[in-house]
C-alpha cells in the first residue's frame, strides 16, 4: 500500500513537472455584457476561468475560494483580439539575402520584449500571427504566439496553431518599389519570374522527396550496396517537402486577383493547402474561385492606395466577402494598427452592412481557424483558453476603449492599473527635485 | 626497468641540454617573494608566507619558515603585499588586428538552389595568426592584475578559434598558452549577402552543422571502401567544422541577450555540440534554463543592457538605470543560483573600466571571493587549462600579481606582476586624462548592425563646439546630420533618411572617444548598433 | 424714410424672385422631419432645414416650406454640418508610393510662393470617399522644406480646380522638426534645432519687413531705387502683415514653447499643426491664444514615457486647458477617417460634443470660414449630411449630402468596382 502511495505520488510529481511551467491563472469576471462570438449575448453574465481555461459562462456564477473577481459591470466581454498577420515580436522580418528562404523560422527570433507587445495588449490583442516579410518569393516559417508579456519567449509560442510557410506576389518580391538601391537587380523582377522560381522550388523539393524515399527504400532491403550515401540534408527543401505533404500549409501575400489564381493554379498543380491570402484587396474579384476552394483572406479593412497594386482595395470587400461565403480576418500588418482592430471590424458595419457579431467575427473567431485555433481560441466558450478582453464601451463603438486584457486568465494589460502606476511614477519623478 | 630509467634520463638530458637554446636565450632570475600573504585560490590563506619562482614555474608556496628560499633567488620583500594569481580574462577581442576584408563587388542575390558556407565564413582562421600584441595594453591589463586572455576575432557568424595568451611581452610565439582553444561563433548577419538576417544565421548555422556531419561521414565511408564511390570534394571550411560537429571540440557561442542564450542551448540541444556561452550579460533572465542545462558561462562585465531589452527601448534614462543597477547583479544572480561561470571583460576596452565593473559585480552583491573564482580558477578549468594556470600552487605557470590589499578593494594597487616568472613592475596610474580636447570632427567609417543586417556607411563629422553637423552616406543615400551635439562623451544627432520613397528619422546616441565611436540608433522599425573608427589622415 | 423705401424694396424683390424663380428651377428643397444637430445651439428633434441656392434659409422646428420646393423626407436622420478636414493631402496624393501621383511635397527649404490648390486634381479617387463619409470641405496642404507653401481650403465637389476652391490661401506652412515617427525611442526635443529653425524664420521674416518698406517708400518716392523682386519675400509680405496666418507643424513640448515665443515676438497670426506633445504644454498654448490642429491619432506615442495613450489623451488635455482644436486626417487615401480620429479622442476623455465641434464650427473658425460654414444656421452655406446616427460613429451610415446646396453624388470607385464584379461573382456561382 505504501508502495502503492508513494509510486501514486511520483506520477503526480511527474506529471506536474511535464505540464507546462505556467499552469495559467484563475479569475472570475462578473457582470459584464458578454459578447461570445458564437453563442449571442449575454447581458450581464460571468465567465469563470480556473487554471487557464473558461471553466463556466452563465449568470451569478460564483467564485470559487481564492479566486480573484474581476467586476466588469457597465462592460463589454470579448474574446482576446487575434490578428492573423503581424511582424511583431521578432529580431527581423525578412531575410533578404537570398530569393527563396524556406529554410529559415521565424520562431528562433521571437523578441519576447518588444515594446509592441504591450501595444497590442493595450488594443485587446491576445494572440498574433508573426511572420516573415514578404520581400521573398518564398519566405519562411511563421510563428503564432500568444501576447504573454514577461513570460520566456518560448512560452508565448501557440504550439496547436497549423505550421504555416510564408509565400509573396507581386510587387514586394519583384522589387517594384525598390528606389535608391544600388546594383544590379535580382531574378525576378517580374510576376512570370516570382512564379517561375516558386515553381522552380517544388520542383526540385518534388526531387528531393523522391530521392529520400529511394534512398530509404534501399537501404532498407536485406542487403543495401555499400556504396549507399543518403542524400544531403537541405533545410530549405526540407521545409518545402513539408509542405508538399501536407504539414505545412501556405500563406500568400498576393495583391492582384490574376496572380492569386495563377497560385491556386500551383498549388492545385502541387497538392500543397493555401490557408489564407494575405492583403489581396483584390478578392472581391474572385469571389466564387475562393469561397470554392475554402480559403480565406487575411486583409486590411480599408487601408489603400498605398501602391499600384493597392490601389483597387474597396472598403466594402470585407463585408461582401464575408457574406458570401469566404473566411475573412482582418489583420494589422502594423505595430500600431494592431491596438485598434477592433475599430477596423466595425467598419465592416459601415462598408458593407454585416451584422454585429459577423463583424467581431473579423478579428476573433475567423483569424483562429485561419490559424487552426478554434478549439482553443476566437469565441468565449467553456473548454476554450481563457483569453479575453473588457472595452468600456461596445468593441464596435468608435467610443470604445480597451480596460483590460487577460490571456489564460492572467492578466497581462489592466488600464487602471496602468494609470495609477504613472500617476505614481510622475509623483516620484517630482518629489526628489524638492528634496 | 632500469633500462627505461635510463632511457628516460637520457631524454631528459637531451631536453635540458636543448630547451634553453629553443626557449629562451636569456636567463631569468629566480625570483621568492617572502613575507607576503598568499591566497592561492586554491587552498587556504596563507597568512605569512613564500613563493618560489623559477624558470616560469612556482617552484614552492607556503608558510615562511617551512619553504626553502633557494641560494640563487632574488628575494624580494612583500611584506604588506598580497599575492594572488594571475587574472584571466576567458574572452575578449584584444590583440586582434582583423584581416582586410575583401568586399565583393556588389551583386544582386542569386537566386541561388541552396546558400553553402560563403567562402567568407572562416570556421578555421586562427586568432594567433592576426595577434599583433601591443605594449600600452598589456601594461593597463597588468595594471588591474590580468595576466591572461582568451582573444579571438570580433565580427563574423564563424569568428574563428581563440588563442589563450600569457601577456608576458610582445613576441607572439612565447605568449601562447594554448591555441585553437574554442570555435567562436556569433549571432551576426552578413552584410547586404546571406545571412542578412537572425533568422537566416540561424538557417546558415544548422545547414553548416549538417553539413560538416555529411562530410564527415561521406569521407569516412570513402576511405572505408576506397572504390566504387565517388570521392568527397574537398571542402576547406567543412573541413575546419568537423572538429566541432563530429569530435565535439568546444564552440564558444557570444550571447548578447537572453534569447541568444536560448538559440545557442537549442542548437547545443540539435546537434549535441560542446557549448560555452559567452557574453551572457542577460543569463540573470534564464537562471532557471542554465540550471537545467548547465554549460559553460563566460559571463561579460559589460553592463550595457542590450538593445533588445525592455530596459534599452524605454528611453535612455531607462537605459542608464539599468546599466546601473540591474545588470551589474547578474553575477551575483547566477552565484545564488548556484551556476559556474567565469568572468570576462568581453566588450569592454577600457582596463579602468573593467576593474569598475569588478567592483560593481560585487558592490550588487558577488561575494568577492566568488569574483576571484571566476577570474582564475574557474577560467582556467573551462578553457582546460586548469593544470597549469588559475591557481598559486607548485608546478603551475608562475602567474603572479602582488597587491597592496584586498585585490578588487576600491584603494588596491597592484605593485608587480609576474607572468610566467618574468617579472613587471607596474607603473603608478598615470594622471587620469580626460577625454577632454575629443573632437569628432573628420571621417569615420560605420558599421550599422540591426536586426535586419548591417550596413556600411562613411560619416563626414564637422564639430564646432559642442555642435556637430556633417552627412552619412552609405548605398542607401547620403544623408545630412542634424541637430548634432558632442558633450562630455555624448555623441547625439538624428538623420532624416528617405528610404524607399518613405521619409524616416532616426536618432544616433552614443558615446565617442578619440577614434572610436558607438551607439545606438533608434527608429520606428527598431534599434541598430552603429560602431564607428576614425579614418586616419592621409598626409597631403 | 429712405430707410422704410429701401425695405419695402427689397420685400418685393424678395417676393418677386419667390414667385418667378419657382416657375424656373426649383430654387428650394427642404430637408424636413430630420433630428438637426446644428452644432451651434440646441438639437432640433424633428426640425426642418430649408435651402436655397447655395444656402441655409432658414432653420427650425416650425419652418413653412414654399411650395414646390423639392422635399426631402429626413425621417429617422441625423443632419449635420458638413464636417472640415484642416490638414490634408486630398486632389495632391493619388498612389503614396509612386512619386508621378505626389504634389504636395516640393524640393527646397524655403517656397512661400506654392500653393497646393493649384496642384489640385478635381478627378482624384479619393474627393467621392471622403464626400461620402460625410466631410464637405478639406485644408489642402503642401508639405516639406521649412517654410513649404500656401494652402487652401475646398469643397469635395466641383469638376476644375476653381470651383472647388472656397479659399485661398488660407495660411502659410512652416515646419518644425517632426517628433512623430519615431516610436518609443525618443530622448529629447530636438530644441537646438527648433530654435535654429526660428532664427531662420525670424530672419526670412525681417527681410520680408525690409523689403516691403522698400518697396513700398521707392513707390511713393521717385528718387529711390526699387528693389528687384524677390520671390520668396514677396510672398511672405500677407504674413508679416498678419494677414495670412502662419501654420506651423510643430511636435515637441520644447519646440511648442520656442513657437509660441517666436509668433508672440513676431506678432503674427498663427496656427499650429500636430502639437503630439501639446497635452505637457497646453495651459501655454490655451494663453497664447494659438488654436491648434491635431495631426493623425494614427500613430504611436514619440516616447515610452508620454504613454501609450498620449495621442489618443493629448485633445482632451488640449481642450480642457481652453486650446481651440479641430482635427486632421494628415492624409488623402484615409481622409474618410477624419470622424473617428474625434471619436478616438472621446473615447480618452474629450467631451463628445466637443469633439463634433473639432470636426465642424472650430476648423470653420480656425481657418476662418466660419461666417459661412462650420454649422447649420441661417445664412450659411448649405453643407448637410443626413446620417443614420451619430456621424462620429463607426457604424453609423451616411445617407445624403448636400454642399453648398446642391445634393452630391455618393458613389465612388469603392462602390463602382463591387459593382462591376457583382455579377461576375453571381454568374461564376
Amino acid at each position: 500500500m505504501k508502495k502503492m502511495i508513494f509510486l501514486f505520488s511520483c506520477i503526480l510529481i511527474l506529471s506536474f513537472a511535464a505540464s507546462p511551467a505556467w499552469p495559467g491563472g484563475s479569475l472570475l469576471v462578473k457582470n459584464g455584457t458578454i459578447l461570445t462570438v458564437t453563442k449571442g449575448v449575454i447581458p450581464r453574465g460571468d465567465i469563470l476561468i480556473m487554471g487557464g481555461i473558461i471553466k463556466q459562462i452563465g449568470e451569478n456564477i460564483q467564485a470559487p475560494p481564492g479566486v480573484q473577481v474581476i467586476d466588469a459591470s457597465g462592460k463589454f466581454v470579448l474574446p482576446g483580439i487575434i490578428d492573423s498577420h503581424s511582424h511583431i515580436a521578432l529580431s527581423g522580418t525578412n531575410e533578404t539575402g537570398d530569393v527563396i528562404t524556406a529554410e529559415v523560422d521565424m520562431a528562433d527570433v521571437i523578441d519576447a520584449e518588444d515594446l509592441s507587445i504591450f501595444t497590442a495588449l493595450s488594443g485587446g490583442v491576445t494572440m498574433v500571427h508573426t511572420m516573415h516579410g514578404s520581400a521573398n518569393p518564398i519566405g519562411g516559417r511563421n510563428v503564432t504566439l500568444k501576447l504573454k508579456r514577461g513570460r520566456p519567449s518560448d512560452e508565448l509560442v501557440v504550439p496547436q496553431a497549423y505550421k504555416a510557410l510564408k509565400f509573396a506576389l507581386g510587387e514586394n518580391p519583384k522589387q517594384a518599389n525598390r528606389i535608391g538601391a544600388t546594383g544590379p537587380p535580382r531574378y525576378p523582377v517580374s510576376r512570370m519570374g516570382v512564379n517561375a522560381i516558386i515553381r522552380r522550388e517544388l520542383l526540385r523539393a518534388r526531387t528531393y522527396m523522391s530521392q529520400w524515399d529511394r534512398y530509404n527504400e534501399v537501404s532498407k532491403s536485406k542487403s543495401p550496396p555499400k556504396t549507399l550515401l543518403p542524400p544531403r540534408r537541405d533545410l530549405r527543401l526540407d521545409t518545402l517537402a513539408e509542405l508538399l505533404r501536407g504539414n505545412l500549409v501556405a500563406r500568400c501575400h498576393s495583391y492582384r486577383a490574376d496572380e492569386t489564381l495563377e497560385f491556386i493554379n500551383l498549388s492545385k498543380e502541387f497538392g500543397f493547402k493555401i490557408a489564407c491570402f494575405e492583403h489581396i484587396p483584390e478578392a472581391y474579384k474572385i469571389v466564387p474561385e475562393l469561397a470554392g476552394e475554402g480559403i480565406g483572406i487575411s486583409i486590411f479593412l480599408d487601408n489603400w492606395a498605398y501602391k499600384v497594386e493597392a490601389a483597387e482595395g474597396i472598403a466594402p470587400m470585407a463585408a461582401y466577402c464575408a457574406q458570401n461565403g469566404i473566411l475573412v480576418s482582418i489583420n494589422s500588418d502594423s505595430a500600431e494598427r494592431i491596438r485598434r482592430l477592433f475599430n477596423d471590424a466595425a467598419k465592416a458595419i459601415k462598408y458593407g452592412g454585416l451584422p454585429e457579431e459577423e463583424a467581431l467575427k473579423l478579428v476573433t473567431l475567423n483569424p483562429a481557424i485561419q490559424l487552426g485555433v478554434e478549439k482553443i481560441a476566437g469565441s468565449l466558450e467553456a473548454g476554450k483558453h481563457g483569453d479575453v478582453a473588457i472595452f468600456n464601451e461596445h468593441p464596435l463603438s468608435a467610443y470604445t476603449r480597451c480596460e483590460m486584457t487577460i490571456i489564460e486568465g492572467e492578466v497581462y494589460f489592466d488600464r487602471s492599473q496602468y494609470l495609477s502606476e504613472r500617476e505614481e511614477a510622475a509623483k516620484q519623478k517630482k518629489e526628489p527635485k524638492k528634496g | 626497468m632500469a633500462k627505461t630509467v635510463i632511457k628516460n634520463l637520457m631524454v631528459l638530458v637531451i631536453i635540458t641540454l636543448i630547451s634553453p637554446a629553443l626557449v629562451r636565450a636569456d636567463v631569468q632570475p629566480t625570483y621568492a617573494l617572502v613575507n607576503c600573504r598568499i591566497v592561492p585560490v586554491a587552498g587556504p590563506t596563507v597568512e605569512k608566507g613564500v613563493v618560489v619562482i623559477r624558470d616560469g614555474l612556482i617552484e614552492s608556496i607556503g608558510t615562511i619558515g617551512i619553504i626553502n628560499i633557494p641560494e640563487d633567488a632574488e628575494v624580494i620583500e612583500a611584506e604588506g603585499l598580497t599575492a594572488y594569481p594571475g587574472l584571466i580574462s576567458a574572452h575578449t577581442n584584444f590583440f586582434i588586428e582583423p584581416p582586410k576584408e575583401e568586399r565583393p563587388a556588389t551583386e544582386a542575390p542569386r537566386a541561388s538552389e541552396s546558400q553553402p558556407m560563403k567562402p567568407s565564413a572562416k570556421p578555421g582562421l586562427e586568432a594567433f595568426t592576426l595577434l599583433k600584441p601591443k605594449k600600452a595594453t598589456i601594461e593597463a591589463l597588468h595594471r588591474i592584475g590580468i595576466t591572461t586572455v582568451l582573444t579571438v576575432a570580433g565580427t563574423g557568424i564563424f569568428a574563428g578559434r581563440s588563442v589563450l595568451i600569457n601577456l608576458n611581452g610582445e613576441a607572439v610565439e612565447p605568449m601562447v598558452v594554448k591555441n585553437s582553444v574554442a570555435l567562436h561563433i556569433n549571432f551576426a548577419t552578413e552584410r547586404g549577402a546571406y545571412p542578412s538576417s537572425l533568422m537566416g544565421t540561424m538557417a546558415l548555422l544548422r545547414q553548416s552543422f549538417l553539413d560538416a556531419a555529411y562530410y564527415a561521414s561521406h569521407r569516412a565511408r570513402f576511405e572505408q571502401l576506397r572504390r566504387g564511390l565517388k570521392r568527397p570534394e574537398y571542402n576547406p571550411n567543412l573541413e575546419d567544422l568537423v572538429p566541432y560537429v563530429v569530435d565535439k571540440k568546444p564552440i564558444i557561442f557570444t550571447c548578447a541577450n537572453q534569447e541568444d542564450i536560448r538559440r545557442a542551448l537549442r542548437l547545443r540541444g540539435e546537434f549535441n555540440l560542446n557549448v560555452l556561452i559567452s557574453g551572457a550579460n542577460e543569463a540573470w533572465r534564464v537562471v532557471d534554463l542554465l540550471r537545467k542545462t548547465p554549460v559553460p558561462l563566460l559571463v561579460s562585465l559589460d553592463f550595457r543592457p542590450p538593445m533588445s531589452s525592455e530596459y534599452a527601448q524605454k528611453g535612455e534614462e531607462e537605459k542608464r538605470r539599468a546599466e546601473k543597477d540591474i545588470y551589474p547583479a547578474n553575477a551575483k544572480a547566477l552565484s545564488q543560483a548556484g551556476l559556474s561561470f567565469a568572468l570576462t571583460s568581453f566588450g569592454l576596452t577600457d582596463a579602468a573600466a573593467i576593474q569598475k565593473n569588478i567592483r560593481d559585480a560585487i558592490k550588487a552583491g558577488l561575494p568577492a571571493e566568488e569574483a576571484l573564482k571566476a577570474l582564475t580558477i574557474t577560467p582556467a578549468k573551462f578553457l582546460g587549462v586548469d593544470s597549469i594556470l588559475g591557481s598559486l600552487e607548485t608546478g603551475k605557470i608562475a602567474n603572479v600579481i602582488l597587491a597592496k590589499g584586498e585585490i578588487f578593494d576600491e584603494k588596491t594597487e597592484i605593485e608587480k606582476v609576474f607572468v610566467d616568472g618574468l617579472l613587471f613592475q607596474v607603473e603608478k596610474k598615470a594622471a587620469e586624462t580626460q577625454p577632454a580636447g575629443i573632437n569628432v570632427t573628420g571621417t569615420w567609417k560605420a558599421t550599422v548592425r540591426s536586426p535586419m543586417g548591417e550596413l556600411d556607411m562613411t560619416m563626414e563629422l564637422e564639430q564646432e563646439g559642442s555642435q556637430v553637423s556633417g552627412v552619412l552616406a552609405s548605398e542607401m543615400g547620403r544623408w545630412e546630420i542634424r541637430n548634432g551635439t558632442f558633450s562630455g562623451s555624448t555623441l547625439t544627432f538624428s538623420i532624416e533618411a528617405t528610404i524607399m520613397g518613405q521619409t524616416m528619422t532616426m536618432e544616433f546616441s552614443g558615446r565617442a572617444e578619440k577614434d572610436s565611436l558607438e551607439g545606438t540608433i533608434s527608429t520606428v522599425m527598431g534599434n541598430a548598433e552603429l560602431r564607428a573608427s576614425r579614418v586616419p589622415k592621409t598626409a597631403p | 424714410m429712405k430707410k422704410h423705401i429701401l425695405i419695402l424694396f427689397s420685400i418685393l424683390f424678395i417676393v418677386a424672385s419667390l414667385v418667378f424663380g419657382q416657375n424656373e428651377t426649383k430654387p428650394y428643397t427642404a430637408v424636413k422631419n430630420v433630428h438637426i444637430v446644428p452644432v451651434v445651439g440646441d438639437d432640433i428633434p424633428a426640425g426642418t432645414i430649408l435651402i436655397k441656392d447655395k444656402f441655409i434659409e432658414a432653420i427650425g422646428k416650425d419652418i413653412v416650406i414654399p411650395v414646390g420646393a423639392r422635399i426631402v423626407d429626413g425621417a429617422g436622420f441625423y443632419a449635420y454640418p458638413g464636417m472640415i478636414d484642416s490638414y490634408c493631402f486630398l486632389g495632391l496624393s493619388e498612389i503614396s508610393s509612386i512619386p508621378a501621383t505626389i504634389d504636395h511635397r516640393e524640393t527646397g527649404r524655403i517656397n512661400p510662393q506654392l500653393r497646393s490648390t493649384e496642384a489640385l486634381r478635381p478627378d482624384s479617387m479619393h474627393i467621392p470617399i471622403t464626400r461620402s463619409n460625410g466631410i464637405t470641405a478639406a485644408l489642402v496642404v503642401p508639405s516639406g522644406g521649412l517654410i513649404a507653401g500656401q494652402s487652401g481650403l475646398i469643397r469635395l465637389t466641383g469638376w476644375t480646380p476653381g470651383e472647388m476652391v472656397i479659399k485661398s490661401p488660407v495660411a502659410m506652412h512652416v515646419e518644425f522638426p517632426s517628433i512623430s515617427r519615431r516610436g518609443f525611442q525618443r530622448e529629447q526635443a530636438p530644441q537646438e534645432e527648433a530654435s535654429k529653425q526660428v532664427i531662420e524664420l525670424k530672419d526670412w521674416l525681417n527681410k520680408a519687413r525690409f523689403y516691403q518698406k522698400r518697396r513700398e517708400t521707392a513707390a511713393k518716392n521717385l528718387l529711390l531705387p526699387m528693389p528687384e523682386f524677390d520671390e520668396k519675400l514677396d510672398f511672405l509680405l500677407p504674413v508679416v502683415d498678419g494677414e495670412l496666418p502662419l501654420m506651423i507643424s510643430v511636435y515637441a513640448d520644447k519646440d511648442i514653447r520656442a513657437a509660441i515665443k517666436f509668433v508672440q515676438e513676431e506678432k503674427i497670426k498663427a496656427i499650429f499643426f500636430g502639437v503630439t506633445q501639446g497635452w505637457k504644454v497646453a495651459e501655454e498654448i490655451a494663453e497664447a491664444g494659438i488654436p491648434a490642429v491635431i495631426g493623425s491619432l494614427y500613430d504611436m506615442p514619440p516616447s515610452w514615457e508620454d504613454g501609450y495613450d498620449a495621442l489618443y489623451r493629448n485633445p482632451a488635455a488640449l481642450q480642457k486647458a481652453g486650446v481651440k482644436i479641430a482635427f486632421s486626417s494628415q492624409s488623402a487615401s484615409l481622409a474618410k477617417d477624419l470622424p473617428y480620429h474625434a471619436a478616438k479622442a472621446a473615447a480618452f476623455g474629450l467631451d463628445k460634443r466637443e469633439a463634433l465641434r473639432a470636426v465642424t464650427i472650430n476648423p470653420a473658425e480656425i481657418l476662418g470660414v466660419a461666417d459661412i460654414m462650420g454649422s447649420l444656421e441661417k445664412g450659411k452655406l448649405a453643407n448637410i449630411v443626413l446620417a443614420n446616427g451619430d456621424i462620429l460613429e463607426l457604424r453609423t451610415t451616411i445617407s445624403r449630402v448636400f454642399i453648398d446646396g446642391q445634393e452630391v453624388d455618393l458613389s465612388s470607385i469603392y462602390t463602382e468596382l463591387l459593382e462591376k464584379y457583382k455579377p461576375r461573382n453571381k454568374e461564376k456561382k
